[in-house]
């Protein structure tokens, strides 16, 4: 019974890290039509922040803080002089933001070198459950990301900023004339999926440690989850990040780990041949 | 149909419109009437590699050797990106099976010699990439880009994760210690030797290639590229003459990948995964997609220079690599090639004037 529990709260915390990886990655898809290869390295540099902070000596809490908008900032001025001339090519964009993601993960290679840098957890211990004990950070993550995916949720689907990028997202022509200046929309919308990325990041750099392939790991899982879920909706993604989320942990408790691994990654490819629209069609929210 | 399909659909759409392809946006420069610059880039790279064993040093040979070996891998990428415009993220997959299969046949049944590791490599190249290509580009409603690209993507990377893991194919290690190749009772050893049957190997394919998408095949293929929906209204059944290119491109990326594997002597996880396939993607954008030259070039210019920078600058030089590529990218979308290739020249013509009878051998 114990360790069924802590098998659970294993699977559970693992499928809240691919959700909170690929939550700016679903809406920068989603929302802009782009596969942002560099993604893995806004993840990457979320950490590299939160361990800077860290390294000079400031709380750890106050690296994760920062993270977010300083990857953001970087992921507006960006926008604003490459991945604007990206749009009307989806397969450029991808070959874009690859080789712009090659740039930033050998810049931080070269920051910290080849080595596995630790951050320490700013919440330590463990909390305790009768003969269970679940890692405190890790709790934390996932309540953390269940308020970023509600929290997402409700800017794009409540407020007048969501109806505005919801408006270019499915009619851009109309909505330039409706007076939403679109250029600002898209570099906000990637901005934004660039500072959740590096929050990501931040939260997640106590459990796997800083290193330079940190983003490389979760992109293709992030994309394979983005295509499951289904482009085009906000939902979508965070469905199919549950989904392969859940299963790569879950799977190694039944299987060999390596059989495991391959075995994700062919059945989700298999349900997007067969049902490419994802597990949750639609536009918009 | 739903919303989702419709935002893919319209992604790829785009695509084929060819907004956003790099040959839509070049810039047609210097309409140079009758002189023909391809063949005489092409003669001079030649020339270049045949004299190029007499210069070098041994030990620069067996790199230039490498190098050739990766251009008719880039070649085979080229092929099916340059030329059909799919997008194969995962073209190592098909290189690295191949070198791993003639190292197990090498390693557990002690098959060296060439002319039965040669068509096995080339063999399994073909038979995974039809297996592949198959099943990614054939079906009901053709595949989207995005989706293309993404599941060569992941069968490249679930290869890798699956050679790492595997016991049998060594795992990280890779499987080492390769003999050299034989021809009877020759060994092929690294050296000049070596160098000039890879380089007779490239010219032969390259030929071949060439012929190829000059050809009314070609010409099917190229409409593909801009275009895909008005070559299906023609006529033309476009998936399969998509997974046939595809096939095509495997199988020369096996023949590569069984030739690397021989000439490194060991084969690794890197070879079938993420790393080689972006390798790989780089020469191509590089040196120019949709010109063969333009393939071979790239990779002769990435690898000379990141051989001759890795000394004193190994750490710069992925960044400078991904600089380099970014620029390529937003101002020369063709590649290094088009600065002295017009794009008349890139277009090029195809197969012989069609007479009465257009039947066309494309269609299949």
């Amino acid at each position: 019974m114990a360790s069924t529990f802590a098998a659970v709260f294993e699977i559970v915390s693992f499928g809240a890290i691919i959700v909170l990886v690929v939550l700016g990655l679903g809406i920068i898809a989603s929302m802009m039509g782009i596969f942002n290869f560099a993604q893995g390295e806004f993840v990457l540099l979320g950490a590299y922040v939160t361990y800077l902070a860290y390294a000079h000596g400031a709380p750890v809490w106050v690296g994760m803080v920062a993270a977010p908008f300083v990857v953001g900032a970087l992921g507006f001025v960006l926008e604003a002089l490459i991945i604007r001339r990206f749009y009307a090519a989806p397969i450029v964009a991808m070959l874009g933001t690859y080789a712009l993601g090659l740039i930033i993960r050998e810049s931080v290679r070269g920051l910290i070198g080849g080595f596995y840098l630790t951050v320490p957890e700013p919440i330590g211990g463990s909390i305790d459950l009768g003969s269970v004990h679940i890692s405190a950070w890790r709790f934390t993550i996932i309540v953390i990301t269940l308020v970023v995916m509600g929290g997402c949720y409700l800017l794009l689907a409540r407020t007048s900023f969501g109806l505005r990028v919801r408006a270019t997202l499915e009619n851009p022509a109309l909505a330039r004339a409706s007076g939403i200046s679109t250029p600002l929309i898209y570099g906000a919308t990637f901005a934004f999926g660039a500072a959740l990325a590096g929050l990501a990041g931040a939260l997640i750099v106590p459990v796997f440690s800083l290193f330079a392939d940190l983003g490389i790991r979760f992109l293709i899982q992030g994309f394979v989850a983005v295509m499951v879920g289904g482009v085009g909706s906000f939902i979508g993604p965070v469905a199919g990040a549950g989904v392969i989320g859940t299963l790569s942990a879950a799977l190694p408790w039944v299987m060999s780990p390596v059989v495991a691994d391959v075995l994700v990654f062919v059945l989700a490819i298999a349900f997007i041949k067969f049902r490419p629209q994802g597990l949750i069609a639609g536009k918009g929210v | 149909m739903s919303g989702a399909r419709e935002a893919v659909a319209r992604i790829s759409e785009d695509v084929v419109t060819g907004e956003g392809l790099p040959a839509a946006r070049a810039p047609v420069q210097q309409a140079s009437a009758g002189w023909k610059v391809l063949p005489i880039v092409e003669g001079l790279v030649l020339m270049i590699a045949l004299v190029l064993p007499w210069v070098l040093q041994d030990y620069l040979t067996v790199f230039a050797t490498r190098v050739v070996i990766l251009a008719l891998f880039a070649l085979s990428f080229d092929l099916v990106w340059g030329y059909a415009g799919i997008m194969s993220f995962g073209q190592a997959l098909f290189f690295g099976a191949a070198g791993y299969g003639v190292a197990l046949l090498a390693r557990d049944l002690n098959v060296t010699s060439i002319l039965l590791i040669l068509p096995a490599g080339t063999l399994i190249g073909l038979t995974a990439s039809l297996l592949l290509g198959g099943f990614l580009l054939l079906g009901r409603y053709p595949s989207s880009v995005i989706f293309v690209s993404l599941g060569t993507l992941t069968g490249s990377y679930a290869a890798d994760r699956l050679a790492r893991g595997w016991y049998y194919l060594g795992g990280q290690n890779g499987i080492p210690s390769i003999p050299p190749l034989t021809l009877g009772s020759y060994e092929f050893e690294e050296g000049p030797i070596y160098y000039y049957m890879v380089l007779g190997i490239l010219v032969v394919v390259y030929l071949l290639c060439r012929f190829l998408v000059r050809s009314q095949f070609g010409l099917a293929l190229a409409g593909l590229r801009e275009n895909e929906q008005r070559i299906a209204f023609f006529g033309y059944k476009a998936q399969h003459l998509k997974a046939i290119i595809f096939a095509v491109g495997g199988t020369i990326a096996g023949l590569a990948g069984s030739l690397y594997a021989f000439h490194e002597g060991f084969v690794w996880p890197n070879m079938l995964g993420v790393v080689f396939s972006t390798q790989v993607v780089l020469y191509v954008l590089f040196g120019g997609s949709g010109t063969l030259i333009g393939a071979v070039i790239g990779t002769v210019i990435i690898e000379g220079v990141s051989f001759w920078l890795s000394d004193n600058y190994r750490d710069v030089w992925p960044i400078i690599l991904g600089v380099l590529l970014l620029l390529v990218i937003m101002f020369r979308p063709l590649g290094l090639v088009s600065f002295v290739l017009g794009e008349r020249e890139r277009v090029g013509s195809f197969g012989k004037a069609p007479k009465s009878k257009e039947t066309g051998h494309a269609a299949p």
